[in-house]
């Protein structure tokens, strides 16, 4: 019974990996950016999480689409204000410059927020639920579900509204979505709005589970990467087969292995992939 | 006499340093069929391009409905009601038939019932489109995507639809069957501008026609008379101009 409550754990981490990696994966996809601030902005909506709830007693949940608004604009005010300048430019410029910017929010988080670990107590605690022998602890049961509704909400906007098929055509053909008529810079800037959204919203989701510090983010940024890889670049669906993958094997790595090794398990599959499956377990071109 | 629709006045244009167009004077009247005709190179495309505001420096006077377009970016082009049927279609892959022809329909603002009536419309013209219509577009066939990638155009409800290269790689009998189609949109009161290195399919469909040689308008005149001018015979049609005489 201990494996069915290993198996239970992982998957409730997975589901929160998927809203991690969501937003990652999108930028990624559409922009051709790898955005080096994604796991910077999770923190920032942890936080800002965290002080809605011990300043104005905001529950998390609750906060989730503030915390979301909040980041879309900013992500938004980033990509048409800086990031669309270099837009042209090879991967490797909006690398350096998602990486500078990434150290201007870090460092700022740091000096604002100090380094200390803070996590936000519910209390009461929502308690558990009994299955069998294995218990399902409901904050994270919560979250789990939360974070997947947003997931599946991202993938309804993309395929079934205006600007959602503009920002696959973009993704597809910049040029012919252009003679559509498609303003190109202001779908980059949703776009990224909308990674940072996702990001905002797991942030405040996770300030709820995990200890949160400006330091961790790039622990968060690492997983992002791996599902992304694991998933396939430029799938949903993959993202989220990808982040409950990579929440599994991580419960049962700690399992085995101690928790300590549960970054490094992640990694070596990472490895693993590239050399056996580049494409992801589901990868394909299309954002589906 | 009809109204000038589109009118260039010494169009130049090119690609950073090189320059493709030299002075380039094109019109379309309202509700013509009108064609630019030219071998491969000849500056067509690039043409098209200075015209839709992509990519491409620009100098000159671009006049559409009186108003001057020049240097505009492609989303006022397409507002204005020019738009553009890439050459080699350039569908968006991995999304349905469907969803290709609504994005054609993404700058239009009257409404998503006259978009709805435009879709049949265009199903209307081209069955085997609704018979596709949940199909991913990359997956049509050559006829259908040149159908699709029309219907798209339609979509926008445009004033002027710009056609690069109708016939590239298709067969004669689909090539004709589009011709039909682009008849048929025409008497709609769609005005077309049909650009094509097949000199023969371009001078049948339209009214009148442009040739372009090496970035400037060589001959210009009634379809009628450039299909018998020997300017245009010999340099462009050749011996199968001699077969069908």
């Amino acid at each position: 019974m201990l494996y069915l409550q290993v198996l239970i754990n992982g998957i409730l981490l997975g589901g929160l990996y998927s809203c991690i990696a969501v937003g990652f994966s999108l930028v990624w996809g559409v922009l051709n950016i790898i955005n080096i601030m994604h796991g910077s902005l999770i923190i920032l909506g942890a936080y800002a999480a965290y002080f809605a709830f011990t300043l104005l007693g905001i529950n998390p949940f609750v906060f989730v689409p503030i915390a979301g608004v909040a980041l879309f604009v900013l992500g938004y005010a980033l990509q048409a204000g800086v990031i669309n300048r270099v837009m042209g430019a090879p991967v490797l410029i909006t690398l350096t410059l998602t990486f500078g910017l990434n150290l201007i929010l870090e460092n700022a988080m740091i000096f604002a927020f100090k380094a200390d670990y803070r996590k936000v107590i519910i209390d009461p605690p929502l308690g558990l639920i009994e299955i069998g022998s294995a218990f399902v602890p409901r904050d994270r049961l919560y979250a789990m579900l939360l974070a997947l509704l947003l997931v599946g909400g991202l993938y309804a906007v993309l395929r079934t509204t205006r600007i959602g098929r503009a920002i696959v055509a973009v993704r597809m053909d910049r040029e012919a979505a252009a003679l559509m008529g498609v303003n190109v810079p202001r779908i980059y800037a949703i776009t990224f709005g909308l990674g940072a959204l996702m990001a905002g919203s797991a942030g405040s989701l996770m300030s709820v589970i995990f200890p949160i510090s400006p330091l961790t983010s790039v622990a968060f940024l690492g997983k992002a990467f791996v599902i992304c890889v694991l998933g396939g670049l430029g799938s949903i669906p993959g993202v989220m087969v990808g982040g409950i993958a990579l929440g599994v094997l991580e419960s049962f790595g700690s399992l085995w292995l101690g928790p300590d090794y549960s970054t490094t398990i992640a990694f070596v599959l990472l490895l693993a992939l590239l050399m056996f499956r580049p494409t992801g377990i589901m990868g394909k071109r299309g954002f589906e | 006499m009809s109204e000038r629709l589109l009118e260039l006045t010494g169009v130049s244009g090119g690609y950073g340093d090189i320059q493709v167009l030299w002075g380039v004077d094109l019109a379309v009247n309202a509700g013509d069929m009108v064609c630019l005709i030219g071998s491969n190179g000849a500056g067509k495309s690039t043409l098209l391009r200075c015209i839709s505001g992509l990519g491409v420096w620009s100098k000159g006077r671009i006049a559409f409905a009186g108003r001057d377009m020049s240097g505009r970016p492609a989303a006022d082009i397409v507002a204005a009601g020019i738009v553009h049927v890439p050459e080699g279609r350039r569908l968006f892959r991995g999304m349905s038939v469907r969803d290709n022809l609504l994005m054609g329909a993404y700058a239009r603002r009257d409404g998503a019932a006259a978009i709805r009536r435009d879709l049949e419309v265009v199903y209307g013209i081209f069955p085997r489109l609704a018979e596709r219509t949940g199909q991913d577009a990359s997956t049509l066939s050559g006829g259908e995507q040149q159908m699709c990638a029309i219907g798209r155009g339609i979509m926008a409800a445009p004033r002027l639809l710009m056609i690069d290269e109708l016939s590239l790689g298709l067969a004669p009998r689909l090539v004709e069957e589009l011709g039909e189609a682009l008849i048929k949109i025409n008497r709609t009161g769609v005005s077309i501008l049909l650009v094509e290195q097949d000199v023969i399919t371009a001078l049948e469909l339209a009214s009148y026609g442009f040739v372009l040689d090496r970035g400037r308008i060589a001959i210009a005149g009634a379809a009628r008379e450039l299909m018998v001018n020997p300017l245009v015979t010999d340099a462009y049609l050749g011996a199968t101009a001699l077969a069908v005489s």
